[in-house]
């Protein structure tokens, strides 16, 4: 049975869309948390700290999106628990993201010029007031456009959710040309949601570009 | 000799030896300074003065030897060494203030984390210590918008807002114009006037001539003479000490 685009189907893709907002939104927000924490263990001085952080950012930049999404998936399916799809890839996405903000707010961390960590040292302020008041505001304005960039990354990479059956705007798409049998049109009306989410994003994070460079080369 | 702690101690190093790597940064460094003092380091590039003064508040550890700061033994580390640093300012070279902050927040970051006073209090004492530095009128301005002469003064300032007992100068004017090493001298000078126990790395000879109980030149890592300033440039006893100041004489 041959069914045509109505207003149902509109609703099943603002549907699939809602969901795909949903996964990043999770994904960037524990991502940023465990982000900031991996981070700050990547720069904290203490060497077993440091290489573990080290060792799970390699981890996670050093291999696909997809199989971590299959990994967790499958193997959380070994342990004899019942997940839904949407919580395994909540899961993926966070250590995805984890490991990826990480390393982008380390280096930002580190460009911030040793001289105000001994500034603030010889004052007697701790590593906590030291990295609240005084490195990460400045690391994280550093940051932005990147994290940005990596949002945008994020949330088309949501599309891979897909794959273990997770209904995002990418599957609702397959989904829909299955049934309506005119995928290109489906999938033009796909792409077109993600640009219409992503692009202002990319035009916000080339504008802070823009905005920061002066302050950095300062 | 090993030199013991009094009361009117501020700054005890015994037996101190400091390794970067395999480099012997500091050896056997025997140093004392009396509450009130003010000592001036000299001496060649790569001599350790800095690293000295950079052990006094534990910006630098040391494989050896004890260093007591105001009583307190900072080879024990830990909260010694916060508590040590509460009482110790520090200028830098490079100034190192904090650029997201107006000179004003500067100014009272460290007395509002650190000694946990209200923020009205750091506000006064900053603007109190601001106004004694002469740069009371660019309060709220930032780091960058101000000459290196004046940023050197906001970080006295900021070193001042904790009232700090001792203060340690690491080559404060080496990286200003010539023009605006002048105003900073003055600002150390008039703190030297206050009692302040100060020691100071610097190659400002007329600033040594003008506020130093004691010049203290270093070379290859070791302390090699100790003297008052008038026998220090007028009779130098040690071969390196002569060299060294000719070619002061010669630049």
């Amino acid at each position: 049975m041959i069914t045509s685009l109505g207003p149902a189907q509109f609703h099943l893709l603002l549907v699939g869309t809602l969901w795909t907002l949903a996964l990043s939104t999770v994904g960037f927000l524990f991502g940023g948390l465990g982000g900031l924490a991996v981070a700050l263990c990547r720069t904290c001085g203490l060497m077993a700290l440091e290489r573990f952080a080290a060792a799970f950012i390699e981890i996670f930049r050093g291999t696909p999106l997809l199989l971590q999404l299959f990994i967790v998936y499958y193997g959380i399916g070994l342990l004899n628990i019942s997940m839904s799809p949407w919580i395994a890839v909540s899961i993926a996405f966070t250590f995805h993201a984890s490991a990826v903000l990480g390393e982008i707010w380390r280096g930002s961390i580190e460009s911030i010029p040793r001289g105000q960590t001994e500034a603030a040292k010889a004052l007697g302020i701790h590593y906590c007031f030291r990295m609240r008041y005084i490195i990460l505001p400045q690391a994280l304005k550093i940051s932005l456009p990147p994290t940005i960039g990596f949002l945008v990354q994020l949330i088309k990479g949501t599309s891979l959710a897909a794959i273990i059956g997770f209904t995002e705007l990418s599957r609702t798409g397959t989904l829909l040309s299955n049934i309506t049998y005119r995928p290109l049109l489906i999938y033009a009306i796909v792409g077109l949601i993600y640009f219409i989410i992503c692009w202002p994003l990319s035009r916000l994070g080339r504008a802070m570009e823009r905005r920061l460079s002066p302050v950095i080369s300062q | 000799m090993p030199a013991t702690v009094d009361s009117q101690t501020a700054i005890l190093m015994n037996g101190v030896n400091k390794y970067f790597g395999g480099f012997h940064a500091l050896k056997n460094i025997n140093f004392t300074v009396g509450n009130g003092e003010r000592i001036v380091l000299c001496g060649p590039s790569g001599s350790g003065k800095s690293t000295l003064v950079r052990c006094i508040n534990q910006l630098e550890s040391v494989q050896s030897g004890t260093i007591v700061v105001d009583g307190i033994d900072l080879t024990a580390g830990g909260k010694n060494i916060d508590a040590v640093r509460m009482e110790i300012g520090m200028v830098f070279q490079q100034f190192n203030l904090f650029p997201h902050m107006t000179v004003l927040e500067n100014c009272m970051l460290a007395p509002l984390r650190v000694r946990g006073v209200s923020r009205d209090e750091a506000r006064a004492t900053a603007r109190r210590v601001l106004g004694r530095v002469k740069i009371g009128d660019h309060a709220e301005k930032y780091p960058a918008q101000l000459s290196g002469g004046q940023q050197q003064r906001v970080a006295i300032a900021r070193a001042l807002c904790m009232n700090p007992k001792i203060m340690l100068f690491d080559e404060p004017t080496s990286a200003l114009d010539p023009e605006m090493v002048k105003e900073v001298l003055d600002t150390m000078i008039s703190l030297a006037a206050g009692g302040m126990t100060m020691v100071c790395v610097t190659h400002e000879m007329g600033f040594a001539r003008a506020v130093a109980d004691r010049v203290v030149f270093m070379a290859d890592g070791e302390i090699v003479e100790e003297a008052s300033p008038e026998q220090f440039f007028f009779a130098p006893t040690h071969k390196r000490t002569q060299a060294f100041l000719g070619q002061l004489l010669v630049n």
